[in-house]
């Protein structure tokens, strides 16, 4: 299984929990182990005590008996209520006492057999750890008792840490029984809070293909809402570019048909016609209708193309040089309409763009003025620098405050300019010139309505704006494609518009 | 029969156009729906042929306009959105025939004949009138079985006059059926085709009605 916010969660709450109890015990074990420790040797002084006030023949009574230091500690208490009977040990504590001289008055006999009778006396009063027999025993020795005596106690370690690990076990048995229970308190809230994601993807998954409304689990928590919305809008945007898609599509088909239709029915009419003369003519038209089609059919194809590429390799290129080879291409056309061409271009101005699209954009804006011109007329290309101030950007108005005007780049930008003479655009289709398939009213020229959508789509490519004017003249239509002029600065600033 | 076709599109309307010259139809062709409707209110029409995608005025504004004129002039609509919802408006606007894009030119003819038929009330191509028989599919006519060749003229003529039997032509009313926009009108014209009319299918076929016209009887 790939990665899991559930289990991810579980391991963490847990693992915290796990280290926190860990912790806690450690400390408490340590805790207890120090009470323990000095209740006890409190407890061994307690017994030195005592010996030291008594007389020699009570010693040598008590060094025969055994002394259970908790008996003594607890008062002759039964320890029938001590149900934790984790001690229950003979704690024999073993004694000797000296005399100031060393000689011994009194001794437990075991510590004959642990060879600890003879053991020199530590110098002052206070608790050592001996090693009697191989075993660990901690001894409280008193000098100098009012009797003129030195009492040594003695008691084995390892009855001591049975009371501690007794305390550790007491706090952590409560832990063992309830980490599991914890553990599956958490792994159902986790499920239980994950569970708008389980509906979300539930939703999603069960969705018909061509189903793009917004998705709708009802109440989301604001965790999920971001999620929610991210796929609200994206899906939102899908629907938008499929609808866009879906109205191109049957656009591209309806022109598709009209020269088809015109091939046919000519064909039909070359079938028909007796006439040679009125048979080749009509061969003719034929041809045209297919020349029609094909280039209907490789502007759909550019314009797919430059829907669907979205970084394009480019470099500087001077457009008055693309203007020149144009207007070379389209000579014979403009000469058939008796149109003078003037070419008005700054040839230093570079802009930063991909040669055969910029090639595209000039044949389809002189394609249009020599079929929209008037027979004798003149069209301008004209490529210019020009400055132009640059907005500030919209989207963080307030990011910058200190940003003085001043400062603000004067940017150079390329004009590019194809006007004509022509008839010119009603002001009410202006706007419409770039839609596709969108042809103005009244002209007379076949057109499949794509050359400026064309010119559209290659100058937002470049970063590009259109404008639409007035011609020479007065009359006519100007257009005017403004591209960001080629510097060192501009190529590190440009980013290719999506 | 005088036929006026709507077309904005240059190939395609210019076949038609000969297609329907072709199939013995007299032909105007008007680009947009403006010339179309200015030509509709002036002239008398057997028929339209009429593509919905016009610029200026749309092909369906004007058969609205049409129909609402009280104009019944057979209309067959043209259209290369071949939905279903555009042949019901077209259908529902007043067209009497619906042709997708690409259409068959043959297709074409066959239905504009086939919407004058229904039109003229007849449910057979062939118009049978005493001793002749007429077929405006193939242009032919035979008197008592044998074939006699007319020139376009005479055909012309000839059909105005079966199509309209007992309602007598005016001159001015043949000769609109005639000649299309581009074509002189010759003078006497007329009477030289009935005269040679009653030659080649009998003296008594064509009756001069004095001071109107001409026109043959109800049989």
């Amino acid at each position: 299984m790939s990665a899991s916010i559930r289990r991810r969660l579980m391991l963490l709450v847990l693992a915290s929990i796990g280290l926190v109890w860990a912790i806690a015990l450690a400390s408490s074990y340590r805790q207890a182990t120090r009470e323990v420790a000095e209740w006890e040797e409190a407890r061994l002084a307690e017994v030195a005590q005592m010996l030291a006030l008594l007389d020699q023949s009570n010693l040598a009574t008590l060094a025969n008996a055994h002394i259970d230091v908790r008996e003594e500690e607890r008062g002759g208490e039964t320890s029938a209520n001590d149900t934790d009977d984790d001690d229950s040990l003979p704690r024999d504590a073993l004694f000797q006492v000296r005399t100031r001289n060393g000689d011994v008055i009194a001794g437990s006999p075991p510590l004959r057999a642990l060879n600890a009778w003879d053991l020199p006396v530590p110098p002052v009063t206070g608790v050592q750890d001996v090693v009697l027999g191989g075993q660990t025993y901690h001894s409280f020795t008193l000098r100098d008792t009012p009797l003129g005596h030195t009492v040594r106690v003695f008691e084995q370690a390892n009855t001591r840490s049975d009371l501690v690990s007794g305390v550790a076990s007491r706090i952590a048995r409560p832990a063992l029984i309830a980490l599991p229970v914890l553990a599956l308190l958490v792994w159902w809230s986790i499920g239980w809070s994950l569970a708008p994601l389980r509906m979300l993807s539930d939703a999603i998954r069960s969705r018909d293909i061509n189903r793009l409304e917004p998705v709708d689990i009802g109440h989301v928590p604001i965790e999920v809402r971001p999620l929610v919305d991210a796929i609200n809008l994206l899906l939102s945007r899908l629907l938008h570019s499929l609808e866009r898609e879906r109205a191109f599509t049957a656009d591209a088909a309806h022109e598709l048909k009209t020269p088809l239709a015109a091939i046919k029915v000519q064909a039909q009419v070359a079938l028909a016609e007796p006439d040679p003369a009125r048979q080749r003519l009509a061969m003719e038209r034929v041809v045209q209708g297919v020349d029609r089609s094909a280039r209907l059919a490789e502007q759909l194809l550019l314009l797919a193309r430059l829907d669907m590429q979205e970084k394009m390799a480019t470099a500087p290129l001077a457009p008055g040089a693309v203007a020149k080879s144009t207007l070379l291409a389209n000579a014979g056309n403009a000469q058939q309409k008796n149109i003078r061409v003037t070419l008005n271009c700054d040839m230093r101005a570079e802009i930063n763009a991909e040669p055969v699209l910029i090639g595209i954009l000039f044949d389809n804006l002189l394609d249009n003025a020599i079929k929209y011109g008037s027979d004798g007329g003149t069209i301008e290309i004209a490529v210019r620098r020009e400055k132009q101030q640059v907005l500030a950007p919209l989207k963080e108005p307030l990011k910058e405050p200190l940003q003085e005007p001043a400062k603000e780049p004067l940017s150079e930008r390329i004009l590019v300019s194809v006007r004509d003479d022509g008839p010119g655009v009603a002001p009410a289709d202006l706007e419409r010139l770039t839609d596709r398939f969108f042809r103005a009213t009244g002209n007379q020229a076949t057109g499949s309505g794509l050359g400026l959508s064309i010119v559209a789509r290659i100058a937002q490519h470049f970063g590009a704006t259109v404008r639409f004017g007035t011609g020479l003249d007065g009359r006519g239509l100007a257009v005017d494609v403004s591209f960001p002029a080629y510097t060192a600065a501009a190529v590190r600033s440009l980013k290719p518009a999506g | 029969m005088r036929v006026l076709l709507v077309e904005d599109d240059d190939l395609i309307g210019c076949g038609i156009e000969a297609g329907l010259r072709q199939a013995g139809f007299t032909v105007d062709w008007a680009r947009d729906g403006h010339k179309a409707s200015l030509a509709l209110d002036t002239t008398s029409y057997a028929l339209v042929v009429l593509d919905l995608g016009l610029p200026r005025v749309s092909g369906m504004d004007l058969l609205r306009r049409l129909r609402d004129a009280g104009n019944d002039v057979p209309v067959l609509v043209l259209t290369a959105r071949g939905t279903v919802v555009d042949r019901v408006g077209g259908l529902e606007a007043g067209a009497d025939d619906y042709l997708g894009k690409p259409f068959d030119l043959t297709e074409l003819i066959a239905r504009c004949r086939a919407l004058l038929r229904r039109a003229q009330g007849r449910s057979v191509e062939l118009i049978r009138y005493r001793e002749l028989t007429v077929n405006p599919a193939s242009q032919t006519v035979e008197v008592a079985g044998k074939r006699v060749s007319l020139t376009s003229r005479e055909w012309a003529i000839l059909i105005q006059l079966l199509t309209n039997q007992g309602i007598p032509q005016s001159r001015s009313r043949l000769e609109e059926s005639l000649y299309g926009w581009q074509e002189e009108i010759e003078s006497n014209a007329i009477e030289v085709h009935v005269s040679n009319l009653r030659k080649k299918l009998g003296a008594n076929l064509i009756r001069t009605v004095r001071n109107i016209g001409y026109v043959v009887e109800k049989q």
